[in-house]
């Protein structure tokens, strides 16, 4: 009886969670008059706000560009994640634990802080309106040299010592040796670096005006706060979908992953 | 030819804690150096200094003649086992014994030559295709010796490889290492804080104790004439007994033991020996098997009758433990009678056999 009520419970949970979401989903086919019911399913469905939306703004070319942006993201983050993680973790110079606490540091920072400075910083370098603005910014994080550090830490000396004496300099040892090794910490980082990139409205509202630069996020928001909807709620949450899809996709390939990353303190099995 | 040189070599650890203390060990051409002692003496630091996985405080470390102190590991031409195997989990077999050998760029067909090689002496050929977690831990410490033979190093280095190892096991290996010694005619330098590895498998030992040599020589010329009480104590089990006590002249030489309850008059050579120690404190130590029933007549002995505390059959030998005086003591003798603890038994010591140890600087008296 007491199981019963748990799961009566988590069930319902589940629901006002999910209900959103598959309400985003069956309004996005359903035709606009009909948006406003809230519980029924619609009389018919359509893919007439999709193909609205695909007129109106260039999403496929969105798309592009937010994957771009994110896997490079990505990437640029695993490689120095891991090349700092491994040197804070297994390499002996001075200053290196302090300069681990200024690491930890700039995580309590707030975005908002660096806005300006770095807004600035891209406007000098001439970025504005490109990729570069997008991307390098965010090529190194705190999180991801913290997470790699941790994991590091539990991969035994003797296996990196070993591939000294096998001839390995430090690149080699990172890249050879300690990726291979290092999969789930690689794929927890990747995912959430792919999902905060894949999310980012801010920034690009601020260093791309160009709309063939334009990421998905940016361009959805645009759009469905702009006039180019023209009060339609089909086609935006049409758009809204578009944008979730691929994170549902990434979510259901690297499920378990996922929920590692959430829970996760960078401890090895 | 493979040499190694340690000239004063130290190791400091942040300013103050000294691990190796100016030791300097001559290791030659094909010969097995055994590096023993007890944890935390400096053995493993030592290894990997002549390794280059650390640094050099102080001193000079030299193979064939070149100063290495500051080469990397790579390039001193050595090969290490480690004790936790330390094989690369997502390489099989194969690629764990190739991998330093392809680092090094070697043609393909030389590296097959060298696995296939190495395989046939260690008997992996089927396990070339496993990863390491599908192998037992014999045949990972195998496969951990099979990548250092492929690279044909100037100098093997062994750090505690059969720690890991269940008893049977470890026996195996032991022999195997030894006869792998003398099919390759290598170099090797040994870690480890088993005295019976240390005793069957080196040519020379060295004694390491707080990170100071204490004793370097051949196994068996350890176990007779150890430097000092803390060798004799370390090599050989069941361990040295030791009494403390004074040397007194009584018309001739005595040892009296702290506790006045042992009395032993010293032989003729003895007292010669002793004679600058009367009246100094000396320590007297007798191995387990120069203990001997009193049937087993003896000219040169001490008896006792004691009370035996535990009694240990091994088969082959019984190992009894008693007190004589105030001092716990451990015999060796060979099982014939059956023996029960609270048992009345007389023994004899061989004072010839007996190691006399400074009171003072624990150094032996010779």
């Amino acid at each position: 009886m007491k199981k019963l009520l748990f799961y009566f419970c988590l069930t319902i949970s589940a629901l006002i969670f999910l209900y959103p979401f598959l309400w985003m989903i069956s309004a996005s086919l359903a035709p606009e008059s009909e948006i406003g019911n809230l519980f029924a399913l619609p009389s018919s469905f359509s893919l007439h706000s999709y193909l609205s939306m695909f007129n109106k703004i260039p999403i496929g070319r969105a798309f592009v560009n937010s994957m771009i942006v994110a896997s490079s993201i990505t990437f640029g983050v695993l490689l120095t994640g891991s090349i700092v993680g491994y040197a804070l973790s297994r390499l002996q110079f001075k200053g290196r634990d302090l300069i681990f606490y200024i690491i930890i540091f700039t995580m309590t920072l707030p975005f908002q802080i660096t806005l300006i400075p770095q807004y600035i910083i891209m406007v000098k370098f001439g970025w504005v309106d490109t990729y570069l603005a997008l991307i390098a910014p965010y090529m190194i994080n705190a999180l991801s040299i913290i997470m790699f550090r941790q994991y590091f830490k539990t991969i035994p000396q003797d296996l990196i010592d070993a591939a000294r004496i096998d001839g390995c300099g430090d690149f080699r040892i990172v890249f050879r040796i300690l990726w291979p090794n290092s999969i789930p910490a690689i794929v927890t980082i990747g995912i959430i670096t792919f999902m905060a990139s894949w999310n980012e409205v801010l920034w690009p509202l601020i260093v791309i005006r160009d709309e063939s630069l334009m990421t998905m996020p940016q361009l959805v928001t645009l759009f469905a706060v702009g006039g180019r909807a023209e009060s339609q709620l089909g086609v935006k949450l049409a758009a809204a979908v578009m944008l979730a899809l691929p994170i549902i996709i990434v979510y259901l390939f690297f499920q378990k992953y996922f929920i590692q990353s959430m829970t996760s303190t960078g401890i090895k099995d | 030819m493979a040499e190694v040189r340690l000239k004063d070599v130290s190791k400091i650890y942040d300013g103050k804690v000294k691990a190796i203390d100016s030791v300097s060990i001559e290791i030659y051409d094909k010969e097995f150096v055994v590096l023993v002692g007890p944890s935390g003496c400096g053995k493993s630091t030592l290894l990997r200094m002549i390794a280059g996985l650390e640094s050099i405080s102080d001193g000079d470390i030299y193979i064939d003649d070149n100063l290495v102190n500051e080469l990397s590991p790579k390039d001193r031409d050595i090969a290490m086992v480690f004790q936790n195997y330390a094989l690369y989990p997502h390489m099989t077999v194969y690629e764990n014994m190739a991998f330093g050998l392809k680092i090094r760029k070697f043609k393909k067909e030389e590296i097959k030559k060298r696995v296939e090689h190495a395989s046939d002496i260690l008997d992996l050929e089927e396990l070339l295709h496993r990863k390491p977690k599908a192998l037992s831990g014999g045949q990972r410490q195998r496969v951990a010796i099979g990548r250092a033979i492929v690279r044909k190093p100037k100098i093997f280095l062994f750090d505690e490889p059969l720690s890991n190892l269940d008893a049977k096991l470890r026996v195996q290996m032991r022999t195997e290492i030894s006869k792998l010694h003398h099919r390759l005619g290598a170099t090797i330098v040994y870690v480890t804080h088993d005295q019976i590895e240390a005793m069957t498998m080196g040519d020379k030992i060295v004694v390491l104790k707080d990170g100071i040599i204490n004793q370097i020589s051949a196994p068996m010329n350890l176990y007779n004439h150890p430097a000092n009480k803390f060798v004799a104590g370390f090599i050989g089990s069941p361990a040295m007994n030791f009494i403390r006590g004074k040397i007194i002249s009584d018309s001739e030489l005595f040892f009296v033991s702290t506790d006045n309850l042992i009395k032993i008059a010293l032989l003729t050579e003895q007292q010669e020996i002793l004679k600058k120690y009367t009246n100094e404190e000396v320590t007297i130590g007798i191995r387990p098997e120069n203990i001997i029933p009193s049937k087993l007549i003896n000219e040169n002995s001490y008896k006792i009758t004691t009370t035996l505390d535990v009694v240990e059959p091994m088969g082959n030998e019984t190992i009894i433990y008693f007190k004589m005086g105030e001092n716990k003591m451990i015999a060796r003798i060979q099982s014939g009678e059956v023996l029960r603890v609270n048992q009345s038994f007389e023994l004899l010591i061989n004072l010839e056999y007996l190691h006399f140890f400074d009171g003072k600087t624990e150094k032996v008296i010779e």
